[in-house]
C-alpha cells in the first residue's frame, strides 16, 4: 500500500495512488460504517460483511447526516450507496465540516479502473477516512458490487412491470374515450389506435396517451368556459 | 454523422440548456442523440465523468478544476469546451430574525443575524468544490465573517437544502435555483442575497466532457456546442420562459417546481434570473477558471506549485467553442454592428438574424 500526499502539507486531499496488497496481520477490526438507505440491501450486505470477524459493521442513525455520522464513529471505511445524496460531504469533508479531524481519502484503486469503473456503474463507492495505509476495502467493495447489481436488476424489472402496467391503463382509458365519443365497438377502437400508431411510427401506448392527453385538454377548457360543461364531464367521470 | 453521448446532470434550473435541447427537438435536428442522466448528487457526476460512465456533464466550474487535479480522486481529464449558464444561485437564512432586519444591506443583516445565533451556525453548500462555497466565502471575508471560524460548513446537495433548512438541520445554505425561491415559498427561510449581487455576470454551469471522447468525437463535439448554443439562446428568451417550465417540470425528467423554477429564468420574479447565452455566458473564459483557481489557493485547498494559468488554458477550450460559434453565426459581426446607427437597419437586421436561425 502507497499513499501519496500531495507535496505540500497544507493540502487537504490525499490520493491513493496505486493497490497492493496488506503485509502485516493487523488485528484490530476494521470499521465499516455503511450508508444505505436501501433497508433490504444493507440488510444483505450487513450479512454477508459480519461473517467476516475483522469486520466491525456501523450504520448511521436515520435521517442523520452523513457527516455527522463519520464524525460520531469515526469509521476506517465509509461504503456508501452512490444515490445517498449527502455523499458529496466525503469529497470534503474535512475542510467543509472542520470538526472532523481525520482526511478523507477517495478510494481509487488506479491499478484496476476497469473494477473501479464497475463499482461506479453498480452503484456503490467507497471512501477511506484514514490517513495512514488502509484495510483492504476490495473484497468489501466487490462484495458491495455484487450486491448493488443484483438489486439493481431487481429495481428495473420492477420499474418495467410498472410501466407495462401504466401504458395498458393508459390504452384502456384511450379505448373507452374512442367509445364513448366515436361510437366505437371495442375491437374498432383497437384497431384504431394500433393503425394509428403503425402509420406514424410510433408505440400503440403513445398514441394512446395522446388521446387521453386531448381529452384531458377539452375538459380543463370546459371547466373554465361554461359550468354545465363541468357538470357533464364530472358525471362522464364517474361514469368510466 | 450521428452523435451518441451519455450527459449527466442534476436537478437545477440550470440544466434548461440539455432539456430543452430535447424538448425543443434541436439535438434531433443536429443529429445529436444523448442519453439524460439525472444523478443525485455531485460527486456523482464527478465520478462518472472520471470512471467513463458519463461523456458530458452539467458542471461546477471548481468542480471541474478539482476534479482536473485530482482534488478528490484520481485526475480525470477533462475539457470545458462552453459555458452553460450565469448567476441564479441564493444565499438563504432560516428562523425569524432575518425578517425582522429586511431593507438592511445584506451585510448588516448577516452580521445581526450571526449575533443572534448560539454558536457557530451551520450553512450548506452544495460541494466543496462549487462556485456557491468559493462566492460565500469570498463575501463572508469581505463582510468580515471568517467563514472557517464564525460559521460551520456543510455539504448538502442542492435538492436536499429546503427540507435540510426546515428540520433544523442547517441555518442556511447557498445554492442553485429554484431551491431558494422554493425556501421561502415554504416558508423555511429567506433569501439574503444571490451570488449576482457578490459578482455580477458570475460563470455558473459550464459543459464538462471527458478528452477522451473529445478527441475520438470532434464533429459530435461540435455538433453538440452548436445545439447547446441554440437551447442557450431560447432559455434566454423571457417569451419563452413557459416553455422552458413545461420542459425543466416535466415528470419524467427533472421534475422541477414550475414556479419556483420560473422566478429564475429571464423575465422571472425571483432574487436572482440566470443568463444562459447573452453577456457571454456561454464563453469559456480561461480567467474565470484561473479566479476560480486563486480562490482554492486562498483556501489552502491547492498548492503554490500548482500552474493556475496552465492548468485554466489545457482544461478551458474556447477555440472549440469560437468553431462551433462560427458555425452557429450566433455573433453579430462588425459589418454588422455599424448598422446601429441606423433604426431601421437594426429593427430590420434583428429580425432577419431570429429568422435565419434555424429552429
Amino acid at each position: 500500500m502507497h499513499v501519496a500526499p500531495h507535496q505540500n502539507r497544507h493540502n487537504s486531499c490525499y490520493v491513493l495512488r496505486e493497490w497492493c496488497p496488506l503485509n502485516d496481520n493487523r488485528s484490530a477490526a476494521v470499521r465499516i460504517l455503511l450508508a444505505d438507505d436501501d433497508a433490504a440491501r444493507a440488510g444483505a450486505l450487513t450479512k454477508v460483511l459480519s461473517a467476516d470477524a475483522s469486520l466491525t459493521i456501523l450504520r448511521p442513525q436515520p435521517g442523520e447526516l452523513l457527516a455527522d455520522a463519520v464524525a460520531a464513529l469515526a469509521p476506517d471505511v465509509v461504503l456508501v450507496d452512490m444515490a445517498r445524496p449527502d455523499r458529496d460531504a466525503l469529497d470534503g469533508i474535512r475542510v467543509v465540516a472542520s470538526n472532523s479531524p481525520r482526511p478523507i481519502v477517495l478510494f481509487v484503486d488506479q491499478d484496476d479502473p476497469a473494477f473501479m469503473e464497475e463499482a461506479i456503474g453498480a452503484g456503490v463507492s467507497s471512501y477511506n477516512v484514514l490517513g495512514v495505509p488502509p484495510p483492504d476495502v476490495k473484497p468489501i467493495l466487490r462484495a458491495a458490487a455484487a450486491l448493488f447489481r443484483h438489486h439493481q436488476t431487481a429495481r428495473s424489472e420492477l420499474r418495467q412491470a410498472e410501466t407495462r402496467l401504466r401504458e395498458q391503463e393508459t390504452v384502456n382509458r384511450a379505448k373507452a374515450i374512442l367509445i364513448r365519443d366515436r361510437r366505437m365497438a371495442e375491437p374498432d377502437a383497437y384497431r384504431w389506435l394500433r393503425t394509428r400508431a403503425m402509420a406514424s411510427g410510433r408505440r400503440i401506448p403513445d398514441v394512446a396517451q395522446e388521446v387521453v392527453a386531448g381529452e384531458r385538454r377539452t375538459k380543463d377548457e370546459g371547466r373554465v368556459q361554461t359550468p354545465e360543461h363541468t357538470q357533464e364531464t364530472t358525471r362522464e367521470e364517474g361514469a368510466q | 454523422m450521428s452523435t451518441r453521448i451519455r450527459i449527466g446532470m442534476l436537478r437545477l434550473t440550470d440544466s434548461a440548456p440539455v432539456v430543452v435541447g430535447r424538448s425543443h427537438g434541436i439535438f434531433d435536428t443536429l443529429d445529436v442523440h444523448p442519453t439524460i442522466s439525472i444523478e443525485p448528487s455531485w460527486a456523482n457526476i464527478a465520478d462518472k465523468l472520471t470512471y467513463g460512465l458519463l461523456d458530458a456533464a452539467v458542471m461546477l466550474p471548481p468542480l471541474a478544476l478539482a476534479s482536473t487535479l485530482g482534488l478528490r480522486g484520481p485526475a480525470a481529464k477533462l475539457i470545458v469546451p462552453m459555458g452553460l449558464s450565469q448567476g441564479g444561485n441564493t444565499i438563504v437564512l432560516g428562523g425569524e430574525a432575518i425578517k425582522e432586519s429586511a431593507g438592511l444591506p445584506p451585510g448588516a443583516r448577516l452580521l445581526a443575524w450571526l449575533a443572534g445565533q448560539a454558536g457557530r451556525p451551520r450553512i450548506a453548500v452544495v460541494h466543496r468544490f462549487s462556485t456557491h462555497n468559493l462566492l460565500l466565502r469570498y463575501w463572508l471575508s469581505l463582510t468580515g465573517v471568517d467563514p472557517d471560524q464564525d460559521i460551520e460548513t456543510v455539504v448538502v446537495p442542492p435538492e436536499q437544502v429546503v427540507p435540510a433548512l426546515a428540520s433544523g438541520q442547517i441555518a442556511g445554505f447557498c445554492a442553485g435555483a429554484p431551491w431558494g425561491v422554493t425556501a421561502e415559498m415554504a416558508g423555511a427561510g429567506s433569501v439574503l442575497l444571490g451570488t449576482s449581487d457578490i459578482w455580477p455576470f458570475h460563470p455558473e454551469k459550464c459543459l464538462a466532457v471527458r478528452a477522451e471522447w473529445a478527441e475520438a468525437n470532434p464533429d459530435g463535439l461540435t455538433h453538440l456546442l452548436r445545439a447547446l448554443m441554440r437551447a442557450q439562446v431560447i432559455c434566454d428568451k423571457p417569451e419563452q420562459a413557459e416553455t422552458v417550465v413545461d420542459a425543466l417540470a416535466d415528470a419524467d425528467g427533472l421534475a422541477l417546481p414550475r414556479e419556483a423554477a420560473r422566478a429564475a429564468l429571464p423575465g422571472g420574479s425571483g432574487h436572482e434570473q440566470i443568463h444562459f447565452h447573452g453577456a457571454g455566458a456561454a464563453f469559456p473564459a480561461p480567467p474565470h477558471a484561473i479566479w476560480f483557481l486563486r480562490q482554492m489557493r486562498r483556501w489552502g485547498w491547492i498548492d503554490a506549485e500548482t500552474n493556475i494559468g496552465g492548468v485554466a488554458r489545457t482544461l478551458y477550450r474556447p477555440d472549440l467553442f469560437s468553431l462551433a460559434a462560427r458555425m452557429e453565426d450566433l455573433f453579430v459581426s462588425s459589418a454588422h454592428s455599424r448598422n446601429f446607427e441606423d433604426s431601421d437597419a437594426f429593427t430590420a437586421g434583428s429580425a432577419s438574424e431570429t429568422s435565419t436561425l434555424p429552429f
